[in-house]
């Protein structure tokens, strides 16, 4: 794509509202000769065009609710959820065990699904419910989960837990708690290394057993 | 990771539009590329979001039943259709990598999700998969996790998915666009093998996307099963997988279907084994039997020649499983 | 219907629940990397790709353009760090980050770079360039065991006769082999660190120790110690990774300084492969023989483990054969080899749970051998004194450990004929194997405020990488003090509390909770000073401050074990046994069945306790069935660096565990009678598992970890 101006095709209704982008277009005589590609903003720093404009340039709005609470951002497409949450909201209840969907710590529900938000674009979650650890409890009253892994004590250093919790809401919610060996088996995509693994396999089972919302 | 732009498509064709150019590529659920682009394997200079084309459709058809690209891998494995008609399929999806993973990946998706290899995801490495003409590093080096058969010198890779496992096993057909319209493709033949080009992990075209995926109808939702054998109970990729799948008539087989996972770079497909066994009982020795006629042309390299012992008996079993023995 | 009646004997719930459970639960407990500090920036390390050799080029103008980038550390330009300069400058001593040119092992971090955002400091890591002049390396430990050295004097243990297992009627001689594992705790490590002008530092960082990371960033940086503040409030995880302060710590602290901005490091999972340690690659022989009674009549123990050529890392492989069981003749020798790999460390168990793994699986095959129960066995050779010395065990109930756990797991329907018990298609086993370590006690100094609302605050510097040290601490002077938990608060994680040890060697309940016992009884006589004569030992303290007019009341004591270690042999024992299903056809290993026992004195937060005790078994699990760290030697790089391809247990591989506890308190060790239990979690239950595997299926895996290949191709060996 050589010059967004020119660019007709519907599926770019994204750039075509990325304000700041056209705006920066608009000022910008110089980049608008420049091929308008990723990495532009690298080439725009080595011409030693300053930097701001090449930042408003690589940013895309993201408009997302986390917990209930509407957010307007501003973000680079390649930020993962899990960034976002973490660095740009400084909800850090959601964690970093290996950015690469391979140990469950950054679970968060998106539309009320569990999903790694490391490996989630931001930028695709435009528009989406977000739940994070942070938005589970009512204000003072933990959920049911939280209460069952306090009373099972369904974790040692609690690094994994925020993404334990939210997938055993998720167990439950989507029906797969039906008995021990199906939770074990819908609980494995969350690694604990302290090895909380039978605790939390309990609190579940009471969550599940006693019946309540989740 | 590079930065790159990102656009969301709204129809198949402007879509195939964008694709049409080189450094674009497709992001559906992400699982995979977002994983491959963290790590530099790939940098694309764009990144087209089909999630919101109508393609997440399962439904029952004339001849079997059509499963949108855009379905989510939790989604058809849990699915009452697919559950119904095509048990092997949801055991598969189940078997794959964890129920956060599977909430995000998509049936296309998964079809296109590349190797595990280890030399292939370190861009420190050699890698004729990742750069062509840097070499196998896995050749002469830890392959434990790779390919017994149809390897070559350039590549001895495997596929990852289970899911294309069992719809190898399935006789599913891939349905494609393109700029040129629609066309369809044995789901056997989507896959290839490395040869002199293991940068092509399948026959899709510059330009095409997949768009969905119709499975047969067939009568062995009673006599199926997947067993996947791996170095954990879950959340790990196969040392080697079966997908079986029988007709039992009387105690006889009138038809089988078999094939293999975590063995090739493709799902393995056993037909000379389905041969084998097509007309005789269903029996423990007949199913041992059909597995070593699978294994004829196995070839082992340094540390998966276990492989050679570990997937007949893998047939065996899975078999076994699917004909109600254990 | 059958999990329920499993879930409702083994749910535990009785017990004090953790202190800071709820900021756990609710991901309001903000570890290292979670400090929303203005002006944070963002370092990514670089990590060479040569093993071993120089650095030829660093092109490093990509990154330094890359947009947000704001700097790009490397030897080229590092300023200079103090404390760099004692000493040799390479080899022999700690790794100096950015010091010179040379590479020691791949992976070593070569350039930092810092940007005002993580993506962008990433993306920038990806644009620096850098050439290297390769040398030789050697990443093999078993192609290297010819340069095998001694790390001091000859390494060798003797008593009695060397050798004497050989003129015993009943022998066995093996190898053991267990690869390298990671620690691999899910909280990546992580540091902030944050300069305010030239010779006052702040660091938020994930450590085991405040005090002793102060300390030593102190003396790297040359800065008065009361100038260096280290918080570590929550830690997640650990096992032994965080007990020093790494390289990439000291890169954050010079970016800090460079930029004159905060900034945070977080390590990759990769980078946590190379970086922070790992229980070290190692090779051992065993040599035992017995009567044919089965008393032993000797034990020859030779461990030779990997280090890194810049460092030494010993750890006490070959201590278990010195002291667990009585026999009159033992002879050991423990030496390193040095490869181009980074250092190993302490990890959970350390040389121990290596050492016990092939003790223990030779008592396993003697017992066999002589057609003996391995438990009988172990009783027939039971160390009623310590056996290096004689002196007498402060306390010892591994006997009854034994007796509760071969109930606990129903030995008696063990077969003592291997690979006989057929249930549905798969073989049944069961093993056991114990472990001990040593029970210690450092000093510790514990401040406590009695406030005027009869709320408890006590304060020390110990951190908590998970088994529930503020947790336990309540406990203790919530009986101590006769208060009720909720009105006590824990303050912990910060180097400006009252001194305490690091957290590492099972000992903190012991050393941290001797000083809690003894801030309480100081307190508490400070309260019947006031009270006078003939007050009540437990009084109402907010209605005493009251009366006195008092808005506080606080004292800070110290405690510290005395001579009672020259008196006394004090050890931790644990025995684990395992019943284990194994598939013969695929060589699937399920874990069916687990009971460990341990002898740590008395439990003083039983729910946490238990908690412990599982973590450590589940860890055994994956140092026996699937951990491994994976070199590919052409290249001295390891291919598996990742949580996909190097295998941790997960729910679906553990089934529930018994924890059990002989709970009798040891006599000497500490007022609470309390012995530690972090470590005896995990020894001895490799060789539980690997000995249940055997009993299961007559194939003896030697070399860890025991995955379904290896047991479909290896041959059934009887007895």
């Amino acid at each position: 794509m050589e010059d967004t101006k020119h660019h007709t095709e519907p599926e770019c209704e994204m750039e075509a509202k990325d304000n700041s982008r056209r705006n920066f277009i608009k000022q910008s005589t110089l980049l608008t000769a420049i091929a308008l590609t990723p990495g532009t903003a690298v080439k725009a720093a080595g011409m030693h065009i300053d930097e701001k404009i090449a930042e408003a340039f690589e940013k895309m709005p993201l408009k997302m609710e986390v917990n209930g609470v509407a957010h307007n951002l501003s973000v680079e497409p390649r930020a993962t959820l899990l960034d976002i949450l973490r660095e740009q909201l400084d909800l850090t209840g959601t964690k970093k065990g290996c950015d690469h969907g391979q140990c469950g710590a950054c679970t968060v529900h998106v539309d009320g699904h569990r999903v790694n938000s490391c490996l989630t674009l931001g930028v695709m979650i435009s528009g989406k419910k977000i739940t994070t650890i942070e938005g589970l409890a009512k204000g003072d009253e933990l959920h049911p989960m939280q209460e069952a892994f306090l009373k099972h004590d369904g974790f040692q250093c609690g690094y994994c837990t925020p993404g334990q919790i939210m997938s055993a809401v998720s167990c439950i919610r989507e029906g797969h708690a039906n008995s021990e060996m199906e939770i074990r088996e819908y609980m494995s995509g969350n690694i604990c290394r302290c090895g909380a693994y039978p605790n939390i396999v309990n609190a579940i089972q009471e969550v599940k057993e006693g019946g309540q919302p989740v | 990771m590079k930065q790159f732009q990102y656009t969301r498509a709204v129809s198949q064709q402007s879509t195939i539009d964008a694709i049409a150019k080189p450094g674009t590529k497709i992001i559906a659920g992400g699982t995979n590329l977002v994983d491959l682009m963290k790590r530099g394997v790939t940098a694309p200079d764009k990144l087209v979001d089909i999630n919101n084309l109508p393609l997440k459709n399962i439904t029952s058809t004339k001849t079997g039943l059509h499963i949108g690209a855009l379905a989510l891998n939790s989604v058809v494995s849990e699915n009452s259709l697919v559950l119904q008609k095509q048990p092997l399929l949801s055991m598969a999806l189940k078997a794959g990598a964890s129920p956060q993973l599977r909430n995000m990946a998509t049936v296309g998706g998964n079809m296109m999700q590349r190797t595990r290899c280890a030399y292939f995801f370190d861009v420190s490495m050699p890698c004729n998969k990742r750069e062509p003409g840097t070499g196998c590093g896995a050749m002469g080096g830890y392959n434990r996790m790779h390919a017994i058969f149809g390897a070559s010198e350039q590549c001895i890779a495997v596929h990852p998915s289970d899911m294309c496992v069992g719809l190898a096993a399935l006789d599913a057909t891939v349905i494609i666009a393109g700029k040129k319209g629609e066309r369809r493709i044995q789901f056997i033949d989507f896959h290839r093998l490395p040869g002199d080009h293991p940068e092509q992990d399948n026959h899709l075209a510059m330009g095409e996307m997949i768009i969905g995926v119709d499975i047969p109808d067939n009568n062995f939702a009673k006599n199926s099963y997947y067993l996947k054998i791996r170095d954990r109970q879950s959340y790990a990729f196969a040392l080697v997988s079966v997908a079986a799948a029988l007709d039992i008539s009387n105690g006889i087989i009138k038809q089988a279907r078999l094939a293999m996972g975590g063995v090739a770079h493709k799902p393995w497909r056993l037909f000379d084994a389905e041969k084998a066994l097509a007309g005789k009982a269903a029996t423990e020795e007949n199913f041992k039997q059909a597995a070593q006629i699978a294994m004829r042309d196995a070839k082992g390299y340094e540390y998966n020649s276990f492989k050679i012992k570990m997937a007949p008996a893998v047939i065996a079993e899975a078999l076994k499983h699917a004909a109600g023995l254990v | 219907m059958k999990e329920t009646t499993t879930l409702k004997k083994s749910a535990q719930t009785d017990g004090l629940s953790r202190v800071d459970g709820r900021l756990k639960v609710t991901g309001a407990a903000r570890y290292s990397a979670e400090f929303n500090i203005k002006g944070l920036t963002y370092g990514v390390l670089v990590g060479s790709t040569i093993a071993k050799g120089s650095i030829k080029s660093l092109d490093t103008k990509q990154a330094e353009r890359a947009p947000g980038v704001l700097t790009v550390i490397t030897h080229l330009n590092s300023p200079k760090v103090p404390g760099y300069q004692d000493g040799k400058p390479t080899g022999n001593g700690v790794f100096k980050i950015f010091y010179d040119n040379k590479i020691y092992f791949s992976g070593q971090p070569v350039a930092l770079v810092v940007a005002d955002s993580f993506e962008r400091a990433l993306f920038g890591a990806s644009q620096v360039k850098a050439q290297y002049n390769q040398d030789n390396h050697q990443t093999n430990l078993r192609a290297n065991v010819n340069t095998a050295k001694a790390p001091h004097g000859d390494g060798t243990y003797k008593r009695g006769t060397e050798d004497a297992w050989k003129t015993a009627p009943v022998k066995v001689e093996q190898e053991y082999i267990i690869p390298s594992d990671i620690h691999n705790p899910m909280e990546l490590h992580a540091i902030i660190a944050q300069w305010d002008g030239d010779d006052k530092l702040t660091v938020w960082d994930k450590t085991q120790g405040v005090q002793d990371a102060r300390d030593e960033i102190a003396q790297i940086f040359k800065l008065k110690k009361e100038n260096v503040q280290v918080n570590s409030k929550f830690v997640g995880g650990a096992f032994g990774s965080a007990l020093r302060t790494w390289p990439h710590e000291v890169a954050a602290i010079i970016a800090a300084k460079a930029l004159n901005r905060p900034v945070k490091v977080v390590l990759s999972r990769a980078d946590m492969f190379t970086s922070v340690g790992y229980r070290p690659h190692t090779w051992q022989k065993i040599g035992i023989g017995a009567t044919a009674d089965g008393k032993l009549v000797g034990i020859t123990h030779e461990a030779i483990g990997q280090t890194s050529t810049y460092e030494n890392f010993t750890e006490g492989t070959v201590g278990v054969s010195q002291s667990l069981y009585a026999c009159p003749n033992v002879n050991t020798s423990y030496k390193l080899v040095a490869l181009d790999v980074g250092v190993p460390t302490w990890m959970r168990g350390p040389g121990e749970a290596t050492g016990a793994f092939a003790l223990e699986s030779a008592l396993d095959e003697l017992s066999y051998q002589l057609n003996i129960d391995p438990i009988e066995l172990r009783m027939r050779n039971y160390a009623q004194t310590e056996p290096q010395g004689g002196k007498p065990f402060s306390s010892k109930y591994l006997d009854e450990a034994y007796k509760m756990g071969a109930e606990h797991i129903g030995w008696n329907d063990r077969s003592p004929k291997p690979g006989t018990v057929n249930e549905n298609g798969w073989l049944v086993g069961y093993g056991m194997g114990g472990g001990m370590f040593g029970a210690y006690r450092d000093g510790a100094t514990v401040k406590a405020i009695m406030m005027a609302d009869g709320n408890l605050i006590l304060q020390t510097a110990v951190s908590d990488i998970g088994p529930g040290t503020g947790t336990a601490m309540v406990s203790i002077a919530s009986e101590m003090m006769g208060i009720p938990a909720e009105k006590i608060r824990f303050d912990m994680g910060e180097s400006s509390l009252p001194q305490a040890p690091t957290q590492g060697g099972s000992s903190i309940t012991a050393s941290v909770g001797s000083a809690v016992y003894a801030v309480c009884k100081d307190l508490k006589e400070k309260f019947q000073q006031l009270i006078g004569n003939g007050g009540t030992d437990k009084p109402d303290y907010a209605q005493v401050l009251k009366q006195h007019n008092l808005a506080k009341l606080q004292v800070t004591s110290s405690a510290q074990g005395g001579d009672e270690r020259k008196k006394y042999a004090m050890f931790s024992w644990s025995v684990h046994f395992v019943r284990v299903k194994v598939h013969p056809a695929t060589g699937v290993i399920k874990i069916d069945k687990v009971a460990c026992v341990a002898d740590s004195g008395h439990i003083v937060s039983p729910k946490t306790a238990r908690s412990q005790i599982i973590g450590g078994a589940i860890g055994g699990i994956g140092m026996a069935l699937m951990e491994e760290v994976v070199f590919d030697h052409r290249y001295g790089r390891i291919v598996n660096n990742n949580f996909a391809d190097y295998h941790v247990p997960v729910n679906a591989d553990i089934p529930q565990i018994d924890a059990l506890f002989v709970n009798k308190p040891d006599p000497y060790i500490n007022p609470m009678g309390a012995k530690g239990m972090g470590e005896i979690a995990l020894i001895g239950m490799a060789s539980a598992v690997a000995n249940a595997v055997y009993n299961a299926t007559g194939k003896r895996v030697r070399d860890l970890p025991i995955t379904p290949d290896k047991l479909i191709t290896m041959d059934v060996e009887l007895s």
